[in-house]
């Protein structure tokens, strides 16, 4: 999230889209309450009427995958009727920028952007760059009108998203999209703000990516982004997903979000040089330009001593991608199927449930030689060789099953969506053997370090030369048990010799107050520069538990600690005009004092952008510190499917064309895996008559995740017993299907049996002329538990295997499924 | 007086069922204390009251009112022309109450506790007044019964204490009292929901339905078993007796239809009864068991055929059945919810209904009940 | 001051965590469920499950209308269960609960025929049978704490407070928000008033809540009966002894016989 849960309670209009907020997040509805006794406005689009929907003012349908053309909408309706609030895109956006000329749109070129290679599904970006002038610097046109400027561009692009064209592709009757574009776009004027919470509702689509880019652009448009109550608001999926994501544990990033370094990357100056963005716009922080500090630093943090100059801090004992090398979870399992993987850690998952093409998952399993579940309950992966289908027999992987403890049995932080490490403290001693994952992970560190010490292998000293200091260690130098204070101390980070810095003196061994003070030198350490700040030498920041916030708005800035350095609202410089002062003066996130800025952390302590005189004060520095221009992306080339969002399809929907084009029915540059000569159960079904219906996975308030935990809790499980599938009225007529009746939802993949929930809440859709049902199903039940299959199996049975674009997300929330009386 | 000792025979094929229906009651009895209401009935927490309460307490109750009926009109009204029948109609008054209450002790959750009420008040609660005002009358019953009992076992003095007006006209008024007392407040158990129980039934005249109903029960059930009794025993019937007892339950009838189509007709609810279900079964109850015998009993009020006279006292009394069972489910009324009896409650009940039989007809071998000294015809005084 | 919950309707998410903590609190063991396409689960109140919620689909003007209503007993202000029960083993306290005491129980349930919400259930299976309800957390609410559902509640749908003050928000709030609750208390006056109060935006009877509930409070149809007893006994006693009197006076003779 730019801001954070209870900042949703200051917000004029809450768009609920792509996610379902009162089921999956219901703590977050107590704000989303409050802000409607203050008279806010919720509306609710989804394909079904939901919890959160029950809730809201207005609510809107609309057919899985079609939510650029919805959001594309809101885009044309903001620039048709002027409602962008002008003063914020002009200082803090690329609105004004100059794009070259050879720049080209999917208007005109068929469905792509230019640069497309159609053999590689790739695309030259060469062309999505800004026009330079003599200087080098990017060419803007302040007064917005050059046809090539990022505004006119957007609103050319964004012209064949007209209201009539919008309603056919989405299914949304008009009246609705009219008065929810009308109401959003309100919150273009200066003392009105608007908020969007989404989740996986948009994330899990081959254009996922492009989903949140084009909120992000109504966002910036409407100058909501920085704002009390404004802001894009992603609700994670897991308590501490966010954790996950900010420590880095996915294959292409190393924590606070640096980049794991490539093989072509062969010293630790290319590898920074690499991401170290190099800017010409003046007065931008260029955030990213310290990268160095933050890796060296990490590097000092993980090898301690064996990182120095000398070695190159130690840079060659990272392991490195090959170029273009991608390991994210569909290709993981897409490789173990094919044998290439001997061993798998599934820690603290379920893949045989979560993943998408549960069968392909529960199948690549059993070419493992082995794998190590760790979990609170046995579940379907742990007992993949038991489940239908299997035969125990032929099935060679040796599995292993490691208990460990819930969170209330363990010490440690949790960071939510807003970005807030909360410390929690351990209640009760786990039960039986289980452990801690700490501890775990502790104790194969010291059997594999010690077997590289004895065995050698091959490159030992990346894991024989890691500095391991997270607890006492015994007489045989082993640690027992993990203090996780220690590793958190280790995640803010120390000065390792007595240093000055910015003309401060520290000592050797205490820890830093933020990452300002970072060094690549070797002077520092630091397991994660975001980190740095939440554990100083004033103590545990994450511990804290003051309510006291004199803010206004919800702050509370004593209540734990979030990064970075405890700035509730990112970019909140944004939220004042060039002279400080607060758009929105009643929901003042910071302000300028003459001499500083009082409220929220501002996102730099630098002064505004205009003297009082109206002169530019040069040593300001622009609001999007993290942006090399130092200005917020409206037109964003960092992404792989284009600098704009643009509709495609869905890989599996009912449409046998792209309505907005004849060539690119869907994502043009999504990797397909049933094309793979070596795919087996990567099957797919296009416009099949087989399976007619739209079908999306989602969650309940009752199940958590794949249900591994929550079907062990008999309260849980009495209420919300076994698998559904809710499908409207007009289809159940159509199907002779009875409310409660046990029916089979089969997919190109895989089929399951549901107790049919025939309800009001889904309705056909009216899609380019032809009616169109939707069907929907949730995915937290499993086999294995209750061990009768009472319960019924994952709803990822179903699903296809085919990612997001950029990050690989599966497309779990629009395919195509049939659905039959048993 | 001497025992008329005719018949004695216990082993007819009435008297073997009854015994055998006593066994299996005993068997009941043993599964419901030791497996609980939940295995042992199907009563539910949609239907919580069920057979028991309907038949064996309210039913019951109302039939076994003869006892005060009787013992008012020859003790208080002083109508000697049915002294002949009081004492056996004190003991189905006392055998009845015996076996109401055996029949909450084995369907109240914890029958131990059924002494509460004695000590525990609750002035406020209708089952409160009722407990107390029957624990009393079962007490009036046993001394009213004393008499005969002392007799059969030669303790003179304090039989002819106990047969003596002194005695008898106390417990008698007292007897009246707590009857009008309890057989009321059955009805004012209901009372308190008027949203739950359908209107033909509910009103706040119910506990005077009540009443009036038991009245007419009780008459039905004396004239009932006295015919039963005379032919087991080979009597001859006192056809003046019958006659009266008809009229008393006829006119009764007569006033208890007034008071419940009045009520009715002025709270504007006539429209009811013809709303199929629970009117239809309005309609039954007014036609059949209310205005059919009452008509019968008017017009043949003058013969001197048992049978005859039986007929519509049997419908008077399967009538009361029917409006307490009526009224009982009506009040538990829930849409898609359906109640029968269990074997096991079937049992108990009909076992504890072939108990009365048997106790009845001991008692009258055995006791001086039917203390007859010649037949009886129609012009003796 | 008795203290009162106000259930708003319009704020419930049906997210249920209010029936889990009672389940909690209050120790009550798990039943078997099925699933027949009703979300409601248990589908009824028993004597494990003091609260549930109920989902109720209906439509306005073409649009689904998606209701989440909270059952359990509403500690009704005179309640027709302790009215009812013959050795006062349900009883209302000053602070506003309805509780149970097993030891008085007889276990007759007439509280249960009498309570017009048939909220009291009964633990058939037991051969110590209690009779089970909401407790409305009287423990707890004794020593100063929320009853369990109004803690765990994540929107505010459940308020709790004094009783006049409940009144007094709910009041507040039908009239600052006039067109969107149906403008009514419900529990205000039902049965007399009851100590949980409900606001909703969809008429009350569509939800299942029992219509035709009398105004006036249950005890109120029986007390006259009962306190007209002495008098009724009175009367009685004299008017049979004056009958007997008169009609025995001429026939002592005839008695000897």
């Amino acid at each position: 999230m730019t801001n954070h849960w209870i900042d949703i309670q200051n917000a004029d209009v809450i768009l609920i889209m792509g996610s379902n907020a009162a089921e999956n997040h219901p703590i977050s509805f107590r704000y989303v309450t409050q802000a409607q006794e203050k008279g806010a406005t919720l509306i609710s689009v989804d394909p079904r009427f939901t919890r959160t929907s029950s809730k809201a003012d207005i609510f809107a349908p609309l057919r899985s995958g079609t939510d650029i053309p919805f959001i594309g909408g809101m885009i044309h309706y903001i620039l048709k009727n002027y409602l962008y609030h002008d003063e914020y895109i002009r200082l803090y956006t690329n609105a004004p920028f100059v794009v070259n000329a050879s720049f080209e749109m999917p208007g005109n070129l068929d469905g792509v952007f230019s640069g497309y290679d159609p053999e590689n599904r790739k695309y030259n970006k060469k062309t999505w760059a800004f026009k330079k002038d003599e200087q080098g610097l990017v060419v803007k046109d302040t007064t917005m009108q050059d046809p090539n400027c990022v505004l006119q561009l957007l609103a050319k692009h964004y012209s064949r998203y007209d209201i009539d064209t919008v309603a056919d592709i989405t299914g949304t009757p008009k009246d609705l999209l009219e008065l929810i574009y009308k109401t959003y776009a309100g919150t273009g004027k200066a003392d009105k703000v608007a908020t969007i919470m989404y989740a996986m509702g948009w994330t899990q689509h081959t254009v996922g990516t492009q989903n949140i880019r084009a909120m992000a652009i109504v966002q910036l448009l409407l100058g909501n982004i920085g704002r009390a109550g404004g802001g894009v608001n992603a609700l994670r999926g897991e308590s501490n997903v966010q954790g996950s994501t900010d420590h880095c544990l996915l294959f292409h990033i190393l924590p606070g979000y640096l980049k794991t370094p490539r093989a072509s990357q062969e010293n630790f100056d290319a590898y920074n040089n690499k991401y170290i963005p190099k800017t010409g716009e003046p007065n931008s922080a260029n955030w990213w330009g310290h990268y160095s500090k933050y890796s060296t630093s990490l590097l000092k943090a993980h090898y301690g001593e064996n990182a120095t100059k000398d070695n190159d801090f130690a840079y060659s004992y990272l392991p490195k991608l090959d170029d273009g090398q991608n390991e994210s979870w569909l290709m993981i399992f897409h490789k173990m199927l094919q044998e290439k993987l001997s061993g798998f850690f599934a820690w603290g998952q379920n893949p045989a449930c979560s993943g998408a093409n549960a069968n392909k998952t529960r199948k690549a399993l059993t070419k493992l030689d082995w794998m190590v579940n760790v979990n609170l309950f046995d579940n379907e992966t742990a007992s993949f060789w038991k489940g239908p289908g299997m035969n125990p027999s032929q099935i060679k992987t040796e599995v292993f099953l490691l208990p460990c403890c819930a969170s209330f049995e363990k010490e440690g932080s949790i960071t939510n969506s807003g970005r807030w490490a909360q410390w929690r403290y351990k209640a009760i001693d786990p039960p039986g053997e289980s452990k801690s994952d700490a501890d775990i992970i502790n104790d194969l560190f010291f059997e594999v370090k010690k077997l590289y010490e004895n065995e050698k292998g091959s490159y030992p000293e990346a894991i024989t030369r890691l500095s391991w200091e997270y607890g006492e260690k015994d007489n045989q130098g082993k640690i027992n048990h993990i203090d996780t204070h220690l590793s958190a101390k280790e995640i803010n980070g120390y000065f390792l010799k007595d240093t000055v810095v910015k003309g401060k003196q520290f000592k050797k061994g205490s820890l830093i107050p933020s990452f300002a003070y970072l060094t690549d030198d070797g002077a520092t350490s630091s397991g994660n520069w975001l980190y740095c700040n939440s554990y100083t030498e004033k103590g545990n920041m994450m511990a804290r538990r003051s309510k006291e916030d004199t803010s206004g708005i919800g702050l509370y800035p004593k209540w734990s600690w979030c990064w970075p350095v405890n700035r509730r609202i990112l970019y909140n410089r944004a939220s004042v005009d060039a002279y400080g002062k607060p758009f929105d003066p009643k929901r003042a996130v910071i302000q300028w004092n003459g001499k500083k800025w009082v409220g929220d952390v501002p996102d730099g302590g630098w002064p505004p952008l205009k003297n009082p005189d109206g002169t530019l004060n040069p040593n300001t520095r622009k609001a999007f510190i993290m942006k090399p221009s130092g200005v917020a992306h409206i037109f964003g080339p960092g992404l792989a499917d284009g600098p704009f969002p643009e509709h495609y399809e869905p890989l599996e929907s009912p449409l046998k064309e792209n309505p907005f084009n004849k060539k690119h029915r869907i994502n043009p540059v999504v990797k397909l895996f049933h094309l793979d000569p070596k795919s087996t159960l990567d099957l797919v079904a296009v416009s099949d008559g087989q399976f007619p219906y739209v079908c999306s996975t989602y969650r309940v308030t009752e199940h958590w995740q794949t249900g591994v935990m929550t079907r062990h809790i008999p309260w849980q499980l009495e209420m919300m017993p076994k698998i559904f599938i809710e499908i409207s009225q007009e289809l159940a007529k159509l199907k002779n299907i009875i409310n409660g009746e046990k029916v089979n939802v089969i997919s190109a993949r895989g089929g399951l049996w549901a107790i049919a929930v025939v309800t009001n809440r889904f309705k056909p859709f009216e899609i380019m002329g032809n009616e169109v049902h939707q069907v929907g199903l949730p995915w937290c039940f499993g086999w294995q538990y209750p061990e009768d299959g009472s319960s019924g199996d994952s709803a990822n049975i179903l699903t296809p295997t085919i990612g997001d674009a950029n990050t690989m997300i599966p497309e779990t929330k629009a395919f195509m499924v049939n659905v039959e009386k048993i | 007086m001497k025992k008329d000792n005719k018949n004695t025979n216990i082993n007819s094929p009435w008297i073997m069922m009854a015994l055998v229906l006593v066994v299996a009651l005993v068997f009941a009895a043993i599964y419901r204390f030791y497996s609980g209401l939940g295995a042992a009935t199907n009563l539910s927490d949609d239907t919580p009251w069920g057979l028991w309460i309907g038949v064996d307490v309210l039913a019951g109750v109302a039939l076994a009112a003869g006892g005060f009926a009787i013992a008012g009109a020859v003790y208080i009204f002083n109508l000697p022309k049915y002294k002949p029948i009081a004492r056996a109609a004190v003991l189905t008054g006392f055998v009845g109450y015996v076996v109401v209450s055996i029949s909450l002790f084995f369907d109240i959750g914890k029958p131990l506790s059924l002494w509460h009420p004695l000590i525990m008040w609750q002035p406020h609660s209708i089952m409160f007044e009722v407990t107390w005002c029957v624990v009393l009358y079962t007490i009036v019953l046993a001394l009213e019964f004393s008499g005969p009992y002392f007799e059969s076992i030669g303790a003179r003095k304090t039989a002819a204490i106990m047969t003596g007006r002194p005695v008898l006209v106390p417990l008698a008024i007292a007897g009246v009292t707590l009857s009008f007392l309890h057989q009321s407040s059955l009805g004012a158990l209901f009372l308190l929901m008027p949203g739950k129980l359908h209107h033909l039934w509910w009103t706040t005249m119910l506990p005077y339905n009540f009443f009036i109903s038991a009245i007419a029960a009780g008459l039905a059930m004396v004239s009932f078993e006295s015919i039963i009794a005379a032919k087991a025993f080979h009597h001859r019937l006192n056809p003046e007796i019958l006659q009266g007892l008809a009229k008393g339950t006829a006119i009764t009838l007569l006033v208890y239809f007034i008071f419940r189509m009045g009520d009715i007709l002025v709270k504007g609810n006539i429209s009811l009864m013809f709303d199929g279900g629970a009117g239809t079964l309005f309609l039954i109850e007014m036609i059949f068991f209310v205005l059919i015998p009452m008509l019968m009993l008017f017009k043949n009020t003058r013969s001197t055929n048992g049978m005859v006279v039986v007929m519509p006292q049997v419908l008077v009394l399967l009538g009361v059945v029917f409006n307490r069972l009526n009224i009982l489910f009506l009040a538990q009324y829930k849409q898609g919810v359906s109640y029968y009896p269990s074997i096991v409650e079937m049992a108990i009940t009909l076992g504890l209904i072939a108990s009365i039989i048997v106790a009845y007809k001991v008692a009258i071998i055995k006791l001086p009940i039917m203390a007859l000294k010649k037949p009886y015809t129609s012009f003796d005084n | 001051m008795e203290k009162a919950v106000l259930v708003d309707m319009t704020r419930c998410i049906g997210c249920r965590a209010c029936q889990v903590a009672c389940k909690e609190w209050n120790e009550r063991k798990v039943v078997q469920t099925t699933f027949k396409g009703d979300f409601t689960n248990p589908l009824k109140l028993s004597s494990d499950c003091y609260t549930n919620i109920r989902f109720v689909e209906t439509e306005k003007n073409g649009r689904p209308v998606w209701s989440f209503v909270k059952d359990q007993c509403l500690h009704c202000r005179y309640p027709a269960c302790a009215a009812a029960c013959p050795v006062g083993a349900l009883t209302k306290t000053d602070k506003g609960p309805v509780v149970y005491n097993y030891d008085k129980c007889i276990g007759c349930r007439y509280c249960m025929i009498a309570c017009p919400f048939d909220i009291p259930k009964y633990e058939w299976d037991s051969t110590r049978p209690w009779v089970q309800k909401c407790s409305f957390c009287s423990e707890r609410i004794k020593d100063g704490m929320l009853p369990a559902c109004v803690k765990t509640c994540p929107t505010t749908a459940l308020c709790f407070d004094d009783y006049d003050k409940v009144v007094a928000e709910a009041e507040s709030r039908l009239k600052k928000y006039p067109q969107k609750y149906v403008q009514h208390i419900w529990g205000h006056h039902e049965a007399g008033g009851t100590n949980w109060l409900y606001l909703s935006d969809v008429d009350f009877e569509q939800l299942g809540f029992k219509s035709g509930v009398s105004d006036v409070s249950l005890p109120d149809y029986t007390w006259p009966p009962l306190s007209s007893i002495p008098a009724k006994v009175a009367g009685i006693v004299t008017l049979m002894s004056a009958i007997a009197w008169f009609r025995g006076r001429g026939s002592q003779e005839n008695d000897k016989s």
